[in-house]
């Protein structure tokens, strides 16, 4: 892009461009995709510096708001001028340029999650069920795996005997095993042999 | 907007707290001269200031393929200890203690298991780290590194032999938290990793944060019955193990009824300084009737098995390889009097 | 030059008519809104829909906002406005804590990796902006990094920031422009594989 353009979208951010000035780019920023990209960019930079912490720096907030106003009134007539069909599906609202971040979401994922699971080597991803990549290994180690999504369990259920003893067991486990077997407890364990009816006997084994 | 400036030294400050802390945090206390602390210290540390400090964190769980991310505050307030685990996402399942009350509440099963242990009020009930364990645990200290712009030792316990699993932890420097940990089997590999991804450790939490979150319209409710004076031992039957793997030893011998059963389960705690497992055996002897088969299981990294040793059902579970829950249950022996068929 | 003409010329724009205007104030104050309402919401998730719930306020309240006083100002006051009610309007008392950081708390939140559960994306892109915005950041020369860091962290003005680096305002614009422009450089490279464009990839 223009750079002059780029260095006034860098001042008008910081409320340092002549007022002049700023009405002219603030109406090409209003229709123009690209630009609405990098200021959104702008803005995260600043975010990250000022490590508003817990804040999602992606959050599709923008587009969500974008899309709530579509429905409003407008507050006065106005002919929105055609948008520069370049950038016409670049989902502005996101601060990667759109598409090539929904087509790239395979790589960024295992590449996030390279640093998330444990000695480096694993793949695991959380991605949409179309990208497949051979698994290697029944522990989720191999080289390249790829899980859906997790979701709440299903018909693997633990028994109410067994979750008694896991929760009494954890009582005794040094604390970091603690949190180890009550984070395991808190998602799902699936004990082999199949599911446990809820409302069978406590006291009855799995079979 | 303008304000004051000091030109040079402030941006001579400035420059020192982005390279340190990289971001706009509070004043952190200098921290105390750390270099002296050994490996088991550091453990040490950590698991004090696991149990007893204040803190409300989020964090990633990974297990068997899987990531989760669950919540955690644990508050330490005139001796009482309130924690509450929750999971942020899948399952919605929490784990709730006051003092001596445990509530697990059970979303996904419509279930709220409410337990009390007046026995577990005190702090310390885990194992503690002793000269033995070094006999069969390599406890070292294998790094000192910077995680997410924190100063964190990372401490390796690695087994000496198959009975057991290792772990890594990262320790942070000046709170002693484990800002990471990873278990890890004998050959090394990691099979379970906890990643905190946000911990605020703060002086006050108040009672409202160990509230569940879900609500629990038309759940079942399990509640142990209020018998907390079982006597340990007192059945017909003491229960005892003719062999443990070793360093392993008895630690506890309690006795208590769990929600929603029938009668006494004796809890026996073996543990060797570091990984402990837990035998539960009913009072009651099995059903003559009912085929019981052995069945192992898992919870997360931590394994079951049950089986019935001399007409009673027991269950071994613990955070050791699944050999050695078999083992342990394997090496029960019930001693006194018998009789059959009761 | 008047305060505030940057949001002034973005407001008076909407209130025209021009909705796409109010995108960019959007895009320019999530954070900052979120951020704010997470003093009052502890769960991010609500924290988001709360700030987009102030921010539809704000857009349908702007034919009122004269320009007395700073549009954020008049935005933060919604923003609060909104999260109380929100609060007051839940079956139980809130979760609080002492956000009071004076009182000797150690107190720090590490890379906030939000859990987002729509999108694998919410997740993976959080961790790696932020690493790449440091990264980026660290790399950068330190005269452009000071400037930047004073901009965004200390939130002084060019002028300001002009006398403490001791060098011309025109100088300062420059140097932020130029930090911005090399870390964008690095967060477009590592999700497009090269420089600048987006393309369309199905």
């Amino acid at each position: 892009m223009n750079e002059e353009l780029d260095s006034q979208l860098s001042a008008m951010f910081d409320d340092e461009l002549p007022p002049a000035e700023c009405e002219l780019l603030a109406r090409r920023l209003s229709r123009d995709e690209y630009l609405k990209a990098r200021w959104g960019r702008y803005a995260i930079v600043g975010a990250v510096i000022r490590a508003e912490r817990g804040v999602r720096l992606n959050a599709p907030l923008a587009g969500r708001v974008n899309a709530v106003l579509l429905a409003e009134p407008a507050l006065a007539a106005h002919t929105t001028a055609p948008r520069d069909r370049r950038y016409a599906r670049l989902r502005w609202w996101q601060p990667l340029a759109g598409a090539a971040v929904a087509a790239s979401v395979a790589t960024v994922s295992i590449l996030w999650l390279r640093a998330q699971t444990p000695g480096g080597a694993a793949l695991v991803a959380h991605v949409p069920a179309q990208v497949n990549v051979a698994s290697t290994g029944a522990s989720g180690q191999g080289d390249s795996y790829v899980v859906p999504r997790p979701k709440p369990p299903a018909a693997l259920v633990p028994s109410t005997e067994l979750a008694n003893y896991v929760v009494a067991h954890s009582m005794f486990s040094n604390p970091v095993a603690r949190g180890n077997l009550l984070s395991a407890f808190m998602t799902s364990e699936t004990p082999p042999g199949g599911a446990e009816e809820p409302q069978s006997d406590v006291k009855a084994l799995a079979h | 907007m303008s304000r004051p400036l000091r030109t040079s030294g402030r941006l001579a400050s400035l420059a020192l707290a982005w390279a340190v802390t990289g971001a706009a945090t509070a004043e952190e206390p200098a921290p105390k001269r750390s270099l002296e602390y050994s490996p088991t210290e550091w453990l040490q540390r950590m698991d004090q200031a696991l149990t007893t400090r204040n803190y409300d964190g989020t964090f990633s769980h990974w297990q068997g393929g899987r990531v989760e991310m669950l919540r955690i505050i644990h508050r330490v307030q005139d001796g009482t200890v309130s924690e509450r685990l929750a999971s942020l996402d899948g399952s919605g399942r929490e784990f709730i203690r006051t003092g001596a009350n445990l509530t697990c509440y059970l979303p996904d099963r419509r279930t709220v298991l409410v337990e009390q242990h007046p026995a577990e009020e005190s702090l310390v009930s885990f194992p503690t780290i002793n000269d033995q364990t070094a006999s069969f645990y390599d406890i070292r200290e294998v790094g000192h590194t910077r995680l997410n712009r924190r100063d964190t030792h990372i401490i390796a316990v690695s087994p000496k032999d198959e009975y057991r699993y290792g772990y890594r932890l990262w320790v942070d420097e000046s709170t002693a938290m484990p800002l990471k940990s990873q278990l890890v089997d004998a050959h090394g590999q990691v099979i379970e990793q906890i990643v905190f991804a946000s911990l605020t450790l703060s002086s006050r939490i108040p009672d409202s944060a160990f509230r569940p979150e879900i609500s629990t319209e038309g759940f079942r409710w399990l509640h142990n019955d209020a018998a907390p004076h079982l006597q340990p031992g007192a059945a017909a039957l003491a229960w005892s193990v003719t062999s443990l793997p070793p360093g392993f030893r008895m630690t506890v011998r309690s006795a208590q009824v769990l929600p929603g059963s029938a009668g006494a389960v004796d809890h026996l705690v073996f543990t060797d300084g570091f990984a402990s497992v837990s035998v539960f055996v009913e009072r009651q002897p099995a059903p003559s009737g009912q085929p019981l088969v052995p069945e192992s299981a898992t919870v997360g990294s931590s394994s079951a098995f049950s089986t019935v040793v001399d007409g009673h059902k027991i269950t071994a579970v613990g955070e050791v390889p699944p050999a050695t829950v078999r083992y342990i249950a394997g090496q029960l022996k019930a001693q006194g009097a018998a009789p059959a068929g009761r | 030059m008047s305060a505030d003409a940057s949001d002034l010329s973005l407001v008076r724009r909407v209130q025209r008519g021009d909705k796409g205007a109010f995108d960019a104030l959007v895009l320019k104050y999530q954070h900052k809104l979120v951020k704010l309402v997470m003093r009052y919401v502890r769960n991010p998730a609500e924290a988001e829909d709360i700030a987009q719930e102030a921010f539809i306020k704000a857009y349908r309240a702007l034919p009122q906002f004269r320009g007395d006083s700073a549009f954020y100002t008049w935005l933060y006051r919604i923003a609060i406005n909104t999260a109380k009610n929100a609060v007051v309007s839940r079956d139980r008392s809130p979760v609080e804590y002492d956000l009071d950081r004076n009182n000797n708390d150690e107190s720090y939140d590490m890379q906030g990796r939000m859990k987002d559960s729509e999108t694998p994306e919410g997740l993976v892109l959080t961790d790696e902006i932020r690493s790449t915005v440091n990264a980026a950041i660290d790399a950068l020369p330190e005269d452009l990094r000071t400037a930047i860091v004073l901009r965004e962290l200390e939130g002084l003005s060019y002028e300001e920031i002009a006398a403490a680096m001791d060098c011309p305002v025109g100088t300062v614009r420059s140097r932020i422009f130029r930090a911005r422009e090399a870390i964008d450089r690095r967060l477009r490279e590592v999700f497009e594989g090269g420089l600048g464009r987006a393309e369309e990839l199905g």
